[in-house]
This record gives structure tokens, sequence and C-alpha cells, in this order.
């Protein structure tokens, strides 16, 4: 191994480790704020060091410290305190490690070497996932029998006969996507979405499996237990459900898990079905072929793009009342000088790269690079679906709940599966 | 017929409705539109920012109480016990003494309300026959640090002045 | 090298974990230590290079059947007073020790008078989903079959039993 390959894979393990736990952060801040306008309030905007907010961000990072510096409390009639300590773990791992089969660019061709960009390359992907999703009910079932709690136990059994019950349609939906791509492995089922269906449509999953996608992301929301599918937290019938009597770190990772797993969850919809790291009608070939004049359109966009953000800025981050010297305003000079000096940075650097680095290696980095970016902006825009679905459907009744299941998802993905290999033996 | 008979229309029976997909995307239009127009101009948002701006208050509003004063200076309650007697939360506490002014026997020489069990029903209001007690200060926010400094007495109840002039006040229904 | 190590610590893992599913008292114990053991099972496999069989492990039987299993022994809420006092437990354990000794003792005998041989497996792609998706749909789909049609009856027997019963 040369020291280039151990870079690597420091670096794919660190993406497959931190990129989540930052979005854990991003996506909490998103859901506070997006609630918050979906619902014409404002959301958090007090909380602040030295006068910067970021937008609300801060609030994270008080929580977090609040949390992280609170009691931790193990109630005195819990007899079983390995399970109760092991099940947040549980789900938390869990909800970690499915993303590492995640493909996030494509193969990394760099001389004659060629890199999976996995935090673990294993050609098992889709099914490391199923397994693995499996033993995040471990963790939900533990913490509602260990709690000893009528409302945990109840939490535990309504979102583990949930999860074990959506499994079904999730994994029927993927049967009939695994016939269209004809493998297991993420990487090449990303790869085959850069191709292009008769030539024009990017033939990305959804294109190819309109009624998979939707069982597929229906069971999706239902197994990370969120809204309108989130009954075992009914805060109006069982209080909180599985973790009502969990405290502090221990329920911080609870709560984590529950966003790591949106998160994962989002990056596979987003690997299935909506193209993975694939910019529409720009395979990696291309993009490689034509990285400098995309590097151009990059360069002059980038000004574009922080004009706009900027005016966006200055328009919203300001007291809405009398204030004198309105320090928000103050704040957001800050802000708009921060944001062109990273837009100056970005744009040197590209300026290097053309004059200088453009052509075999760089091209491929910058590729890679490109692609990672797309990637996270489509994992984002698919949480942002999860939040914004939260904050509009009700919450289902339980036995509705199961009758979609079993009486609507389950016999349409099996007529997805026959449509499908019906569709694939004739023409295919 | 003199009786209106209106029928309701049952909603959620035709295929689109049952299909429930549709209504969902419905849905989610609307609240994407909430919140597109809050995130591009954030001045719309149907909030208060509380702490800097405060809300308007009517003179029907009750507040905290305050003990009212004859144009003299001198306690208009008279210890009648009135309103102790209808708190439905028992936070009134009066001790009767004699008065010398000649207005009438009684006056208060104590006179507490314990805030935190006040539910502010202000019946003590409409049961004074004196007009003595009122709840026109304006003050909605009671708060405090120690459980004693919510207990007010004579003093802190007769210095408080009224937030709303009289003529304001009668056109509110006190 | 490292291999064997992660073999051994697999293998005593999963006998660790069948120990505890039938020394524990309490079902939730055992039924996680048995969690344990189809777990180390499917590290075995993954060692022995069977991806496929790896991965149906964890989804069926530790993901699937196990989760089902702890979800009844939750639904049950079995007390300490709800489980059976068992006083000979120990007595009958180590009676079924000596029983099971002599087998144990023969097998012991029979995988050490084999020949030790270094067997690298295989060509590429082995234990892959093409690879055991082909052969049992090619060369053992009569078996195959029979299994799926023996499952069939099962969930048929499990419907007709849980159906609702005429009232006489």
């Amino acid at each position: 191994m040369s020291a280039l390959d151990i870079l690597l894979v420091i670096l794919r393990i660190a993406f497959g480790a931190f990129v989540p736990l930052s979005f854990v952060a991003i996506l909490v801040w998103m859901e506070r704020r997006g609630a918050a306008f979906f619902q014409d309030r404002a959301g958090p905007n007090r909380c602040n060091v030295l006068g910067f907010r970021a937008g609300g961000l801060i609030q994270n990072a008080a929580d977090g410290i609040k949390l992280a510096f609170k009691e931790d409390v193990i109630p005195g009639h819990i007899k079983h305190k390995f399970y109760f300590v092991l099940a947040p773990m549980l789900v938390f791992i869990t909800a970690l490690l499915c993303f590492a089969v995640i493909p996030f660019a494509d193969v990394l061709i760099l001389g004659d070497k060629h890199y999976i960009m996995q935090a673990v390359p294993m050609d098992i992907g889709i099914l490391w996932f199923l397994a693995v999703v499996g033993f995040g009910v471990y963790g939900i079932i533990l913490a509602g029998w260990s709690s000893h709690n009528k409302y945990g136990v109840l939490g535990g059994l309504r979102a583990a006969a949930q999860v074990i019950s959506y499994e079904i349609p999730m994994g029927l939906a993927l049967v009939s996507l695994l016939a269209v791509y004809g493998t297991v492995n993420l990487s090449e089922m990303a790869q085959f979405q850069g191709r292009l269906l008769f030539g024009f449509i990017p033939m990305w999953g959804f294109v190819l499996q309109p009624l998979g996608v939707i069982i597929f992301i229906v069971a999706a929301f239902a197994e990370t237990n969120r809204t309108p599918f989130d009954l075992a937290e009914g805060e109006s019938e069982i209080v909180a459900g599985y973790h009502v009597e969990y405290s502090s770190m221990k329920f911080a990772l609870f709560f984590m898990g529950e966003y790591v797993a949106m998160f994962v969850s989002s990056a596979l919809i987003v690997t299935l079905y909506f193209g993975s790291y694939q910019i529409p009608w720009f395979n990696t070939e291309t993009l490689v072929t034509y990285a400098r004049p995309v590097v151009i359109a990059i360069m002059l966009g980038l000004p574009v793009i922080g004009y706009f953000f900027g005016e966006w800025m200055k328009r919203n981050n300001r007291s809405h009342y009398y204030r004198e010297n309105d320090p928000r305003q103050k704040e957001t000079t800050v802000y708009i000088a921060l944001l062109w000096s990273l837009v100056a940075i970005l744009e040197i650097v590209l300026l290097i790269y053309l004059v200088f680095a453009h052509g075999g290696v760089a091209d491929r980095i910058l590729v890679a690079l490109l692609q990672i970016g797309t990637f996270l902006f489509k994992t984002f825009l698919m949480c942002f679906v999860y939040v914004w679905v939260r904050w509009t459907l009700p919450r289902f009744r339980y036995d509705q709940l199961q009758k979609i299941g079993w009486e609507k998802l389950l016999p349409l993905a099996l007529l997805n599966i026959f449509i499908t290999s019906a569709i694939i033996v004739s023409f295919g | 017929m003199s009786i209106k008979v209106r029928t309701v229309e049952r909603k959620g029976r035709t295929f689109l409705e049952q299909l429930y997909l549709v209504e969902v995307i419905k849905g989610m239009t609307v609240t994407l539109g909430h919140f597109f127009r809050n995130l591009l101009d954030n001045s719309r948002l149907y909030v208060r920012h509380y702490p800097e701006v405060e809300p308007e208050i009517t003179a029907r509003w009750r507040g905290r109480h305050r003990l009212t004063r004859h144009e003299d200076g001198s306690v208009k309650c008279v210890a009648c016990f009135m309103c102790q007697t209808n708190c439905p939360s028992n936070c009134i506490m009066i001790e009767a003494g004699e008065r010398h002014d000649g207005r009438s026997e009684k006056m208060p020489t104590r006179f507490d309300i314990d805030l935190l069990e006040c539910i502010y029903c202000g019946y003590c209001v409409e049961a004074c026959p004196m007009d003595a007690i009122r709840m026109d200060t304006g003050i909605y926010s009671v708060t405090s640090y120690s459980r004693d400094s919510m207990v007010l007495g004579l003093e802190e109840l007769l210095e408080t002045p009224g937030a709303f002039d009289e003529e304001e006040y009668k056109k509110g229904g006190g | 090298m490292i291999t064997t190590y992660l073999f051994f610590g697999f293998a005593l893992l999963a006998v660790l974990g069948a120990l505890g599913l039938i020394i524990f008292k309490h079902p939730m114990n055992g039924a996680m230590s048995f969690v344990m053991t189809l777990i180390s099972m499917a590290g075995l496999y993954a060692l022995l290079s069977a991806k496929l069989i790896f991965a149906i492990q964890l989804i069926v039987y530790a993901g699937a059947i196990m989760s089902l299993i702890l979800f009844i022994i939750m639904f049950l809420n079995i007390q300490e007073k709800d489980l059976p006092l068992d006083p000979n437990r120990w007595f009958y354990l180590a009676g079924g020790i000596i029983v099971v000794a002599p087998i144990a003792g023969l097998l012991i005998k029979i995988s050490k008078s084999l020949p030790a041989t270094e067997v690298t497996v295989f060509e590429d792609g082995f234990g892959g989903v093409k690879e055991v998706g082909q052969l049992l749909f090619s060369q053992w789909l009569l078996p195959f079959e029979i299994v799926s049609i023996l499952l069939l009856v099962a969930l048929v027997g499990a419907v007709v039993l849980a159906g609702k019963r005429e009232v006489n």
C-alpha cells in the first residue's frame, strides 16, 4: 500500500463517519427553521456567540452542550441496566453503519489505480443496508422493553411492528429495482444511472420505476419512524414512546440516531432512484472530457450565486423592529465579507487549476469533488422532503398504518415486480 | 321550509382522494408556498419579536392587580372581604383594622395577593363594591427569582399606577 | 493471520452465545445471547467469502426472525415471578454435559484425523450474489422449489390456524 492508498482509505472512512454526524447538526437546524417557516414562525434566532447567530445554528451548539452536561439518570426501577444503556448505542451505531456502503462519487481513477468511493468498499451493497437496518429495531425494542414503563413498551411495540412490517414492501420494491439494474452493488447502480434513456432522458431510478419509488419512499419514511409514521413517539397518547425514560446523552444518542437514519435513508433514496452522484446529462467521462468549460462555467456562476445569496442575507438578516445600530446588520456585513472571501478563494483555486494543473489527475479529482457536491446536494434536498412532509401531514392512526403497509403497499410492490420482470424479459 | 336544511357534502370518497397521494401533494404545495414566502422575505412572519416588541394591552386585559385610592389619596378599600370570599384560588389575604379618616369604619392593615396562586380570573374586581381593586396595570409578565417576592403586599398594590385613564377603563366595561 | 484470530474470536463468541442461551434464566437474556451467536455465525460466513450467505444470515435470522422473537418476549412482558423456579437446573446441565461429552470427544477426534491441508478456494466471484443465484436456480432448482412449497404450506397452515373460527 502506498501513501496515497492509505490517505484515500482514511479520507473515505472519515467521509463516511463525519458527514452523517455533521449533517445531524444541519438537519436539526433545518428541522427547526423549516418547521418555523412552514408555520409562519421565526424559529430559533436568539442564541448567539458574540452576536453571531449563524442563522440559528448556534442553538444546536447550545442544545448539545446542555445535553452533554445534564445529569445522566438511570431510573431506579430499571432492572436490566445493560440493555437500557445498550439500546441508544445500537440505534445510533446501526444508523451510522448503513452509510458505509453508499458511494458518494464515481470510481476515482488515479494513474492506473481505481478507488471505489465508499467508506467501506463492499460489493453486497444494498443487502448490507437491509441487514444493518434490521439491527436498528433491536435498539428500539430493547429501549422500550428495558424502560419498564408502559409508554415505553407501547412505543417500542409500535415502532418494532412498524419497522418489521414496512421492511417487506421496501424489500419487494428493491427486488424490482435490482431486476432493472441487474446488480446489488450500489456503485454499479450509480454508474448505471449515468446513462441516457432514448438518448435524452437520464436513466435515473425513478424514471424506470415510477411505482417502485413511491413505495420505497413511503416505506423509508416508515422505517425511520418519521411523520406521518411516527406513532412510536405519539406525544398525545404515549408521551414520548420508547425514549420516555432516557435523559442527557442517552437521549441525545436516540435523537442523533433518528437524524442520522434520516440522512442515510435520504442518501439511499438518492442513490437508488435519483441518480446518486450523477449530474444529469453529464456522466463521469463527459465531465472529465469537458473539464475546462465546466470549470469556466462554475467560475462565472459563483459570483452570481454569491451576489444573490448576499442580497438575500441583507434583506432577511436584520431586526424587524426599531433598534439603534442594529447589531444584526453588522453581523450581516461580516457574513457577506466571509461569503465574498470564500468566493474569491474558490475562484483563485479554480484559476490555478485552469492555468497550471488541468488534464489527467487533476481533472479526475475535480470531477470527484463535483460529484461529492452533487450527491450531498441531492441528499440535502431529500432530507428537506423529510422535514417538509413532517410539517405537512398529520400522523396516521395505528390500524391505518398497518393497513397501508399490508393491504396497499405489499400488493402494489408485488404488482410492480410482475410488471418490471415482464418488461425486462420481453424487451431486455 | 322554515328550517334550513343543508346537506353536508361528504369528501374523501372519490378515487383520486382515495388514492391519497394527490391530496398529499396538494397539501404539500400549500406548505411549500408558505415556506418559500417566509424564506425569501422573513419580515412577513406572523409573529411578534416579543421581548423587544411588546404586545398592545387593551383596557379589558386582566393584568396584575392594584388597589385604588380616592382623589384625596385615602385607600378606597374598606376591608369588606368580598374579594377574599370570592377568590376561587384563595390567593387574597386581608386583615382589617380601624379607620380614622371618617370615610367608613374599616380599612385593610394587610392586603396580600399571592401571585403564584392567582389565576387572573377577575372575580375580585367584579366582587368589589368600592371599585377598590382593579386589574388594569397592564402588567402581563409577572416573573421573579423567589417565591416570597411573588406575594404582593398592601404598599406595592397601592403604589402601582393604572395603565389607562378612567374613561378608557370604564368603556372597557370595568 | 488476522483471519485466524477473527475465526477464533467469532467461534468463541458463537459458543458463548449458545451457552448463554441455555444458561440464562430470563428469556430476553437468552434471546440476546442467541443474537450474538447468529452474528458470529455471519462473521464466520464472511470469513469463508460467502457474501450472500453472510448478508442473508444477518437479514433473515439476526434481523427478522430474532427481532420477531424479541418482539414476542416484549409482548408477553415476563416478570421475574413468572419464570419457573427450576431448582435442579444445574444438575440437569451437568447431566447433559456428561451425556454429550463422548459425542463431542468423537467429533474432536474426527476433525483431528482429517488431513491438515491448506485450502485456498476458488475462482473470482465465489459466493457472490450472481454466482449463488445462478447455482440455486439451475443446479438446485428442484430442492429450492420444494423448500419454498414447504414454506408456503407452513404459511397456509398458520393462516388457517389463526383464522376466525365459527362459533358453534
